[in-house]
């Protein structure tokens, strides 16, 4: 298994850089210029729009929360979605996938390697997001007013990273489930975006409340208290066990599976008389 | 002990309710070249697929090396080379790239670098990406991905597709030295020609029913033998209406005759008369392989 992940890391080289540089547009633009618009964004903290975003931008915390350990994950997870569904189901419908389950790999070894390979290279992209923030932060820390240190930048953006397992492991679960990556990716993308819009709306609307354990994204928090104090270990631990079950279901499933001929799992075979 | 490398029994496979393959039983024995004939969707990837367990089949069994598909899958693939119908690469990737990732993963000592003395005889260029080469060319990717490890069984599903006649031959040759070494090949093809050059046995799968196991020789041996008898005047009418005999064609001196049994009766017959001539001619595996799939007669006619 050790050498499958090996190999599934060495194919998502290119993808780790080109997304780890690629977000860290994040704190190179939002945290580069909010010593010069921070005063502008006080004034328009208390703007319900940016509560039903789950936007918060009261503070220079607050915005660092909102940006990344709102939205920072929120963009991530469409990497991690496109990547989970494009391993399994994506390469069982352009037929690589046969070249691999044929070799002497148990399935759950496939699958897994799969999965630590995908939660490596999230951890990557995300380590380079949380290097650049420090350093960004450094750039600006004389110009602002905060308890915020540098290292906390690099914890603030690891944080969300949960959030991202989660997601990728769901749209593996998926991937392994679908013979078709399309239709992986289309329900592991209306979970992230149910996900984020029902998380902040039924915060916001009593009607909603009794819903919001249900939402992924009410796990996450970026309010400038999460920032300060650190992620609730509770939440952590719901994100990381909903990335252990749907990876278990993904083994599960995978190994059910009728490989290369499309089938779901739920079709059954009937002999004719 | 067996010496069957394959076992399969009853072995049946229904995607849903469409048929795969449906009660085959086939036997192949170790150091053998078995040629696995059938058109297009005769159940020849599927039968494939089931034994490297890429699927269970719907009922039956099938042993590789003595041991279950299902159950012993990973243990049984150690010692398969496989190269798939439809083969699909990392576009990615360079050729030895992909060559040096597939040996690391089958942890394979015994292949210690086979693959480039294979690439040479192939004449591929494995510093190309796959991306860039040819159909010819990246199947040849998968030749040489299947014989690299000079596994002990090797699965090979219409190896010679896309390749030219001076690659088909040297793939060929791959195979007989697979034979000469003691493995076993499984080869699957449309080609008949190929297969009458490189099997030993040959089975015959129709609709994804095994119709025939025989020695190629037998094949040959209990093959349909096309006469042409030529007659000083007018054939004679009705003097060959011989069981296993049929007409073929009827001119004003000559008649061409397919034997399928009872020659002698059929020379006894012309001797009778007074005949100039007679020709004969050679029927091919591909003759005998369409006998099997004639759809006229409903059944198998030779």
């Amino acid at each position: 298994m050790f050498r499958l992940l090996v190999q599934e890391l060495k194919f998502r080289r290119n993808a780790i850089i080109g997304w780890g540089v690629g977000l860290c547009f994040f704190p190179l633009v939002y945290i580069g210029i909010y010593p010069s618009v921070a005063e502008e964004m006080a004034g328009l903290a208390d703007l319900e729009i940016y509560a039903a975003m789950g936007v918060n931008i009261g503070t220079f915390g607050d915005w660092i929360g909102s940006i990344l350990v709102v939205l920072l994950p929120l963009v991530a997870s469409i990497y991690a979605i496109g990547n989970s569904t494009g391993t399994l189901a994506g390469e069982e419908e352009d037929g690589r996938l046969e070249m691999l389950v044929t070799l002497p790999l148990p399935r759950w070894q496939i699958v897994t390697a799969k999965a630590l390979a995908l939660m490596i290279s999230s951890f990557l992209i995300y380590l380079i997001v949380s290097i650049v923030s420090w350093l960004v932060f450094i750039g600006i820390e004389g110009q602002i007013e905060t308890d915020l240190m540098g290292v906390d930048m690099f914890r603030v953006v690891l944080s969300s990273w949960p959030y991202v397992f989660a997601m990728a492991m769901i749209a593996l679960f998926l991937a392994a489930f679908c013979s078709r990556r399309r239709f992986a990716t289309m329900i592991s993308t209306a979970i992230l975006v149910i996900g984020y819009f029902g998380s902040n709306l039924s915060a916001s609307t009593p009607l909603l409340e009794p819903f919001e354990p249900f939402f992924l994204h009410t796990y996450l928090d970026g309010t400038g208290t999460a920032i300060l104090e650190g992620q609730k270990t509770g939440d952590i631990l719901v994100l990381l066990g909903v990335g252990a079950v749907a990876l278990l279901l993904a083994v599960i499933f995978f190994q059910r599976r009728k490989l290369t001929v499309g089938a779901w799992p739920w079709q059954r075979d009937k002999v004719e008389k | 002990m067996t010496n069957n490398v394959i076992e399969t029994r009853d072995l049946t496979v229904y995607y849903g309710k469409y048929r795969g393959i449906l009660d085959v039983n086939l036997s192949v024995e170790k150091g053998e070249v078995f040629g696995f004939l059938g058109p297009n969707g005769a159940g020849k990837t599927t039968t494939q697929r089931v034994l490297l367990d890429v699927f269970p089949p719907t009922k039956g069994q099938a042993s590789v090396f003595g041991k279950d598909c299902q159950k012993d899958g990973v243990e049984i693939r150690k010692h398969i080379g496989y190269l798939p119908g439809e083969l699909a690469l990392y576009a990615n990737m360079r050729a030895r790239d992909f060559f040096k990732m597939y040996e690391y993963l089958r942890k394979d000592k015994k292949s210690n670098g086979y693959w480039k003395e294979l690439a040479e005889r192939l004449d591929l260029d494995t510093s190309r990406k796959i991306s860039q080469f040819s159909r010819g060319n990246k199947q040849k990717v998968g030749i040489v991905a299947a014989f690299m490890d000079r596994a002990d069984l090797l699965i090979l599903d219409e190896p010679t597709g896309g390749l030219d006649p001076l690659v088909q031959k040297t793939v060929l040759e791959l195979v007989r030295e697979t034979k000469a070494d003691g493995r076993t090949v499984f080869f699957s093809s449309h080609i008949l020609s190929e297969v009458q050059a490189v099997c030993d046995r040959v089975g015959i799968i129709r609709d994804g029913q095994l119709v025939a196991t025989q020695r190629v020789e037998d094949l040959f041996a209990q093959r349909m033998n096309r006469l042409t008898l030529i007659f000083e005047d007018h054939p004679p009418v009705g003097a060959f209406n011989i069981e296993g005999v049929s007409e073929l064609d009827l001119t004003r001196q000559s008649i061409t005759l397919e034997v399928r049994e009872n020659l002698p009766a059929v020379l006894t017959a012309a001797a009778q008369h007074h005949v100039m001539d007679i020709e004969t001619h050679n029927i091919s595996l591909e003759e005998i392989f369409l006998a099997y799939y004639s759809k006229d007669e409903g059944d198998i006619n030779v």
